[in-house]
């Protein structure tokens, strides 16, 4: 934006890494029992069908909170 | 009934223990009875910076286990006589981690101080959650950098979920104190400001802290700076210190204090 002063504050940079890195780790971390849960589905899905990994992610949209769960089969 | 006050941080070596000693001290002089606790097993240091090393007969896990009373093992300061000190245990011995008894060396310390302020292990390691079980207030402290910042909000995190004031539906108060600010670096874009780091965090300001060299001076001797009337640590220490007793205290914008003329013009612009 002025760049008669040479480069972007460092500080800026921070700001703005912080913001999304936090974002993720408390999106991450906002159930205590996602580890649990993850472990119960993957027990439940593999009685019909070879599981390989399960993603949860909570999502927001419009203010409406979501669980995105994400099942990758086996090949 | 005293207000249990946990100091926390996400990472170590932000100052937590520099921010108990000098707080403690402050309440103390504000004329209310005061006990600072020194949960962080891993690294005491309490007690060296009161300058009570020497001092210590009984820890808390000698109140926990062996009958040895309250009276016995706190420590009462001479910089300030109403301020007492609790030493962390020696070892790591597992009864620090037995919630129940945590929880009655908590109430009986409530029942005879108005202020009862743990120093906490940093939020990483074990022992972090059981100091923050029974608070009903914490301190955030951080420093102006990345790695303190996003691991004081995950520390914050576990407060939340873990505490017994948010299992029984209430909520523990935080408040942050942010340290260590660099008024030269802030002005010159190089050092995150308050703003900035309020807004990532979203919990309210309690304290600026600058950094000051004097601090070191003050922890070889075992004075907490807040003994110094000139620091400007001290200072904001004091300041902090009454704002938790309950009195309005305006805030101090440490991070223009003593920034030279150029910084000031090349601020208005970054």
């Amino acid at each position: 934006m002025f760049p008669w002063f040479g480069k972007k504050s460092s500080a800026k940079t921070a700001k703005d890494r912080l913001t999304i890195a936090i974002m993720s780790d408390r999106s991450n971390n906002s159930f205590p029992f996602i580890e649990d849960l993850k472990a119960e589905i993957i027990e439940v899905v593999k009685k019909y069908i070879g599981v390989k990994k399960v993603d949860i992610q909570k999502e927001t949209l419009d203010g409406v909170e979501a669980l995105s769960i994400d099942v990758q089969l086996e090949k | 009934m005293g207000i249990v006050i946990a100091v926390i941080s996400g990472k170590g070596g932000v100052g937590k223990t520099t921010t108990t000693a000098n707080i403690g001290l402050g309440i103390a002089q504000n004329g209310k009875k005061c006990v600072v606790v020194d949960f962080d097993i891993g690294q005491r240091n309490l007690d060296m910076l009161l300058g009570l090393e020497n001092r210590v007969v009984y820890d808390m896990v000698h109140v926990m286990d062996e009958g040895v009373s309250l009276k016995q093992a706190l420590i009462k300061s001479k910089m300030d006589s109403n301020l007492s000190f609790l030493a962390a245990s020696q070892t790591k011995d597992k009864s620090v981690l037995d919630s129940d008894k945590i929880y009655k060396l908590i109430e009986d310390l409530k029942a005879e101080f108005d202020f009862v302020i743990l120093d906490a292990p940093a939020g990483i390691e074990s022992g972090y959650e059981h100091t923050i079980e029974f608070a009903d207030r914490a301190l955030v402290v951080v420093n102006p950098e990345v790695s303190s910042i996003r691991d004081s909000d995950r520390a914050i995190g576990i407060l939340d979920s873990k505490s017994k004031k948010v299992k029984d539906g209430q909520e523990v108060d935080k408040f942050l104190i942010i340290n260590r600010i660099d008024p030269k670096m802030v002005q010159s874009g190089e050092m995150l400001n308050s703003e900035d780091i309020l807004e990532i965090l979203s919990i309210p300001l309690i304290g600026k802290i600058p950094e000051d060299k004097g601090i070191i001076d003050a922890s070889n001797q075992g004075k907490p700076i807040i003994l110094d009337a000139n620091s400007k640590a001290g200072q904001a220490y004091k300041r902090v210190a009454s704002r938790i007793c309950g009195e309005k205290v305006d805030f101090v914008d440490v991070e223009s204090e003593s920034a030279g003329f150029m910084q000031k013009i090349k601020g208005m612009f970054l």
